[in-house]
């Protein structure tokens, strides 16, 4: 165990290089686990024997070890207190422990984005919640896991994101009218495109992709649309492994002899200027709607 | 405007501005050339120059006419240009009542 390596992340991201912390055995490296404000008080946590305390129908106890908690179902009450947790799915396998100042919210996200992971809960409070009571804690109930079981909780391991608050939705991707180069249409490219625009409410054909635009008017075009929150599709002329001669034969379907180029409902509105005279006037929402 | 050169030694902005004069009639009629805003731009290849161009045009043509239409009728008229390099208008097109003028 002493001289077993291991890499145990949970939800970011500080990383402490080793455990030198009082009740200790195992080296661990390359921990991580979420980040907090830094606090000024330093106090050592008042750990284990505290029996479990219940006020109201909140399910409270101070920090004990992992095996003596108590476990409850996840739909209990939990405090809006800081601590350590740790989620059992359904057949009681423990899928994570995690940390947070505060229990009950982080527990209501697991369950809306892993249901099916969520079957109960252990909490151990921890009532000097500074920086490093909390890891301390936490590193507490990874260790007896690790101890007991000789593995990490399969959410706590290195590059499982699962529980890890889900970051901002990432951009759409680019539609592509080929799956590679090599492709052989067997339709007229300019039916292709008119499929496109017409069973999409909203394209704009641009060049670059939509996260990373290679034009200024293009790159405004996306701006203005993402602002006005619309859904809409986007296509890169400029990716020629996927859209080989989209440039040419747009231009003759739209008539329209440069990009980029955005269509609503199947018509072409424009490009760069007409769209952004067009939001400055908040005529597109208008649009967009119909 | 007498045209004794050859086009081709014109300038690409005088033979916009002389286009879109014949075809609108314009009643103002702004060409700048902004090429040097996208040197180094993925499609300004070989140091080309003559590529951007801003255009306001005031026309009784535009009169009830969409932008989509009134955008056309400009890039109709240069197609020459944008076959041969033009590579992106930026365009305000106005009616002269838009644009005050009336």
């Amino acid at each position: 165990m002493a001289s077993m390596k291991l890499i145990i992340s949970a939800p970011h991201t500080t990383t402490i290089n080793t455990l030198s912390t009082t009740s200790n055995k195992s080296p661990i490296k390359n921990l991580s686990f979420f980040s907090f404000p830094s606090s000024t008080a330093l106090k050592s946590i008042h750990t284990t024997k505290t029996p479990p305390r219940r006020f109201l129908n909140l399910i409270v106890s101070a920090l004990g070890k992992l095996s003596d908690t108590e476990l409850v179902p996840v739909s209990s009450l939990f405090p809006s207190a800081a601590g350590v947790y740790a989620v059992y799915d359904n057949n009681s396998d423990l899928q994570f422990v995690g940390l947070s100042r505060n229990i009950q919210s982080s527990i209501l996200n697991h369950r809306k984005t892993v249901p099916e992971l969520c079957g109960s809960i252990k909490v151990g409070l921890v009532d000097n919640p500074d920086r490093s009571s909390l890891t301390d804690a936490w590193k507490s109930w990874m260790e007896e896991y690790i101890e007991a079981t000789g593995k990490v909780p399969p959410g706590n391991e290195s590059g499982n994101t699962t529980w890890v608050r889900q970051a901002p939705p990432k951009k759409k991707a680019d539609l592509r009218i080929t799956p590679g180069r090599n492709t052989q249409l067997t339709v007229p490219l300019e039916e292709l495109i008119d499929r496109m625009v017409k069973e999409n409410k909203v394209v704009a054909f641009i060049k670059g992709s939509r996260s990373a635009p290679q034009c200024g008017f293009s790159q405004r075009v996306v701006g203005i649309l993402d602002s006005e929150g619309v859904d809409y599709e986007s296509v890169d002329v400029l990716d020629e492994e996927h859209n080989g001669g989209l440039r040419e034969t747009l231009k003759r379907y739209s008539n329209w002899p440069t990009f980029p180029q955005v269509f609503v409902n199947g018509e072409l509105v424009g490009g760069c200027d007409i769209l952004s005279s067009m939001h400055e006037k908040g005529e597109l929402a208008g649009l967009f709607k119909q | 405007m007498g045209l004794r050169a050859p086009n081709v030694l014109l300038t690409r902005a005088n033979r916009i501005k002389s286009k879109l004069q014949t075809v609108l009639e314009a009643k103002v009629l702004e060409v700048e050339d902004v090429s040097y805003q996208h040197a180094g731009h993925s499609a300004v290849r070989d140091n080309a120059n003559e590529t951007h161009f801003n255009v306001k045009v005031v026309s009784d043509k535009f009169d009830g006419q969409s932008l989509v239409r009134r955008h056309r009728l400009v890039y109709d008229a240069l197609a020459d240009e944008l076959a041969s390099g033009l590579h992106a208008l930026s365009i305000v097109a106005k009616t002269p009542k838009e644009a005050g003028l009336s």
